[in-house]
């Protein structure tokens, strides 16, 4: 059959199994390979309905490769997969625990200029974090492999917090940064 | 319409020739223009053997000049020579209070929401400046070519936005110039270097220009030139260290006239003057001679450090936030390359040196790289190259957003996302029996409206009446591979559908463009007409060859007998009108016939992506193709 790449999803499109556990290396070769078929560069010349396929393909291609490297995402797509409407921004954890952690953590960040050596803080706190994602992205990807779909959803929205928490102090960190320099 | 070109070599019924394209550098300072040829690529010169155009327009009492003519009136006429008109691109009448300080330009009171300069021959604005620079560059070419081109492609800071793109496509429209791409400047410089040196790996650019400063991290691998992430200030250049110069020379002298525009200008010339000496040397003499004062000192090397300082630190800053939205260490850089003339004052070097941790790579010339790059793409783009394996994969340098309620900026589109891209976001109304919305585009990174760029309002009018809450309407976000943005919004249960342009705020309206290019055309109305004409026949030519050896090719495979016959039929037609004069009638058919083979194309498409994507056994294609002469 035909490859249609507007029909096809994320995981068909980068001959991926569908599964939480992705080979970067594959997302990357592959969306070169499908790059170098689909971009507008390849149609300058053409019509101007192959120019507009070729700019929805190349979008749905980008959007794809997004979604793949990203742990949020394509947890969130997995889910959709499934025939389940995940909306991030309407979704939020009820772990009492979890946001007390979430609210001190911010509390720490806010106040992160008075601290004696700033940088070194917000870097044991990255670390952390990132720490913490990958457990959670392990947690998922077994939930999601046993149908837990529940627990799946609610170990999305935890790795939205941290993905939140991490921009947040990448932005911290860049601040500082240059205020030394 | 090409089809896809997939003809094998020796098999193509197109002979194969040279299309002439060019690639340009609209620089703030200089400008240039270069073009493959022979298949070694050049920038072009004008009679007198200069490359380099400086982008300085001069309205004279008859006529306009461009480039060394425009200069020598800078400080005798500043008024009427107009000098860095790039960094007014897509301003809007408050943001240029700072570039009034630098230039001395005065500007009239205007309708329009773009500014529009004072001068003796009328009111002009930056994208028609830029146009003028852009006709000179085009003549250039043209006499050298030796014939028109096809095309060209168009250089931008990386940094520039959705209105600072769209003027400068503005003012190609308005020199009558097809642009093929805009292409960011870093990318361009990427590929003449990766090209000339055959390297591979991780580099980062680092392009300083006059008016305009970028950084870009890119991915060289096998012919694809993969932008990983950029960052910059499309006003921060040499045009502001001239300017600090001059501060200090104020400061020193205490010259009281500094005011008057050609003492401005003449503080800004000695400025740089004495900023190019002092790569060479370690201290210059500056000497100031107004009507009122005049003023003899002396300018060295630690001084200007002082003084320059704290504007690298500023390209600094966002190399390290280019560094980490590529998530890329310093140690990963393989090459720091230096482009723009500004790269060339010592201070810049030493700096980037140490903050990148390695010795820059300054051996390539500053000034051509650009436009050399960008010829390169224009070879490939207009069909020079089909076999040519190379790709630039580019991003969008600040994020797209709309406003939500509180004057905040809700992020649809982030910073360095690869483009094109596309984004839809749902909105419902908060009214009952609401039958409009409003929304107003931004860009930029921060949180509040007001620390955005507006881009556009449009309103999406006209659907049913409903409860609050219950209408959908989805707004799309078409990044296209310019780096432009299209906007589309729908109410998904009535169907109701708005589309704009996103170009408003800061930029000139359809309406102007097309009296701006009436005026200019005036005189040259029949050359226009013949050449559209020609346009028009060429392009007839181009769809036929392009279907006859598409048709050649998998016709057959693809298309039933009927099909095949109807595409037949459109297509003599367009034999039969492409000889008469009636351009319409040609365009029409030109259209009948994309829109016949509509599916064709779509079919094509989706098998050439199949056989390509399937990995390239020669076993596998005979055997289908085997099967498929058994069937029929």
């Amino acid at each position: 059959m035909s490859k249609d790449i507007l029909n096809s999803n994320f995981f068909e499109l980068f001959e991926l199994p569908v599964s939480y556990a992705v080979d970067l290396d594959q997302v990357r070769q592959q969306y070169m390979e499908l790059q170098k078929q689909v971009h507008p560069d390849k149609f300058a010349n053409a019509s101007d309905q192959e120019k507009r396929l070729s700019m929805q393909q190349t979008s749905w291609v980008n959007e794809a490769q997004t979604t793949l490297k990203s742990p949020v995402l394509r947890a969130t797509y997995l889910l959709k997969l499934k025939g389940i409407d995940f909306n991030l921004e309407n979704e939020t954890t009820m772990d009492a625990a979890f946001l007390m952690q979430q609210l001190e953590m911010r509390e720490r960040l806010e106040n992160i200029k008075q601290e004696s050596d700033p940088l070194a803080v917000l870097d044991v706190m990255a670390k952390e974090i990132k720490i913490s994602t990958k457990e959670m992205m392990e947690s998922f990807s077994a939930c999601y492999e046993s149908d837990q779909i529940d627990d799946a959803r609610e170990l999305i929205r935890k790795l939205q917090f941290m993905q939140k928490a991490s921009n947040e102090i990448n932005a911290l960190t860049a601040d500082i940064e240059d205020e030394l320099l | 319409m090409a089809l896809i070109q997939i003809a094998e070599p020796g098999e193509s019924t197109t002979a194969h020739q040279h299309r002439l394209a060019v690639g340009i550098d609209l620089g703030t300072t200089n400008s240039l223009v270069a073009s493959v040829r022979s298949g070694e690529v050049s920038t072009l010169p004008d009679s007198d053997g200069n490359h380099l155009l400086p982008s300085i327009v001069h309205y004279a009492e008859t006529d306009v000049h461009v480039g060394l003519s425009a200069q020598q009136y800078s400080v005798s006429d500043p008024l009427n020579t107009i000098i860095s008109v790039k960094r007014l691109m897509g301003h809007g009448v408050e943001d240029v209070s700072i570039e009034d300080a630098h230039y001395s330009y005065v500007f009239a009171e205007s309708e329009s929401s773009v500014p529009k300069i004072k001068t003796r021959s009328g009111d002009v604005s930056a994208v028609q400046v830029s146009a003028e620079i852009l006709k000179t560059l085009k003549k250039r070419a043209i006499e050298t070519l030796g014939d028109e081109f096809e095309g060209a492609v168009i250089t931008v800071p990386a940094y520039f936005d959705d209105a600072q793109r769209q003027a400068t496509k503005d003012a190609a429209k308005l020199a009558n110039i097809k642009v093929l791409r805009l292409l960011n400047e870093p990318t361009a410089a990427a590929v003449a270097y990766g090209l000339d040196t055959g390297n591979e790996g991780i580099i980062a650019v680092y392009d300083l220009g006059g008016g305009t400063f970028d950084i870009s991290i890119l991915r060289l691998n096998k012919g694809i030139f993969e932008v990983l992430a950029t960052g910059g200030n499309s006003s921060l250049g040499g045009d502001d260290f001239d300017y600090e110069i001059s501060q200090w020379i104020i400061a020193q002298s205490g010259i009281t006239n500094a005011d008057e525009p050609a003492v401005k200008r003449l503080l800004m010339q000695q400025a740089r003057i004495a900023k190019e000496s002092l790569a060479e040397k370690n201290s210059v003499e500056i000497s100031i001679n107004t009507d009122a004062d005049s003023w003899l000192g002396t300018l060295d090397r630690e001084q200007l450090t002082e003084l320059l300082t704290p504007l690298v630190k500023k390209t600094l800053m966002s190399c390290r936030r280019a560094l980490r939205d590529a998530e890329v260490e310093n140690e990963s850089i393989n090459e720091v390359v230096m482009v723009g003339g500004s790269t060339r004052t010592l201070i810049v070097r030493e700096m980037v040196a140490e903050f990148f941790e390695c010795q820059p790579l300054t051996s390539i010339n500053p000034d051509t790289v650009v436009a050399t790059g960008a010829a390169l793409q224009a070879d490939v783009l207009v069909g020079n190259k089909p076999d040519d394996e190379m790709l630039l994969l580019d991003v969008i340098p600040l994020s797209l957003g709309i406003e939500t309620m509180g004057g905040l900026v809700e992020k649809v589109i982030h910073r360095n996302t690869a483009i094109p891209v596309a984004k839809a976001q749902d909105f419902t109304t908060y009214k009952d029996g609401q039958t409009a919305m409003a929304v107003h585009v931004l860009q930029g990174d921060r949180e509040l409206v007001t620390d955005c760029r507006s881009l556009a309002r449009f309103e999406l009018r006209g659907f049913p009446p409903q409860v609050a809450g219950a209408a959908r309407i989805r707004v799309t976000f078409q990044v296209d591979a310019d780096g432009l943005l299209i906007v589309s919004a729908r109410e998904e249960n009535s169907g109701v559908e708005a589309s704009v342009d996103v170009k408003p705020s800061y930029g000139l309206s359809d309406n102007e463009i097309e009296n701006m290019l009436r005026d200019s055309m005036e005189h040259a109305e029949d050359d226009m007409h013949a050449r559209s004409l020609r346009e028009q026949q060429v392009e007839a030519d181009r769809v036929l060859e392009a279907l006859d050896s598409a048709l050649a090719t998998d016709g057959e495979q693809l298309l039933s007998q009927q099909e095949l016959d109807q595409i037949k039929t459109v297509q003599q037609v367009l034999v039969d009108v492409k000889n008469d004069a009636d351009i319409a009638k040609i365009e029409q058919s030109i259209k009948q016939l994309e829109k016949a083979c509509e599916d064709y194309v779509a079919r094509r498409m989706n098998s050439n992506i199949k056989s390509a994507m399937q990995g390239h056994l020669i076993e596998e294609y005979s055997s289908d193709a085997m099967s498929k002469e058994e069937e029929s």
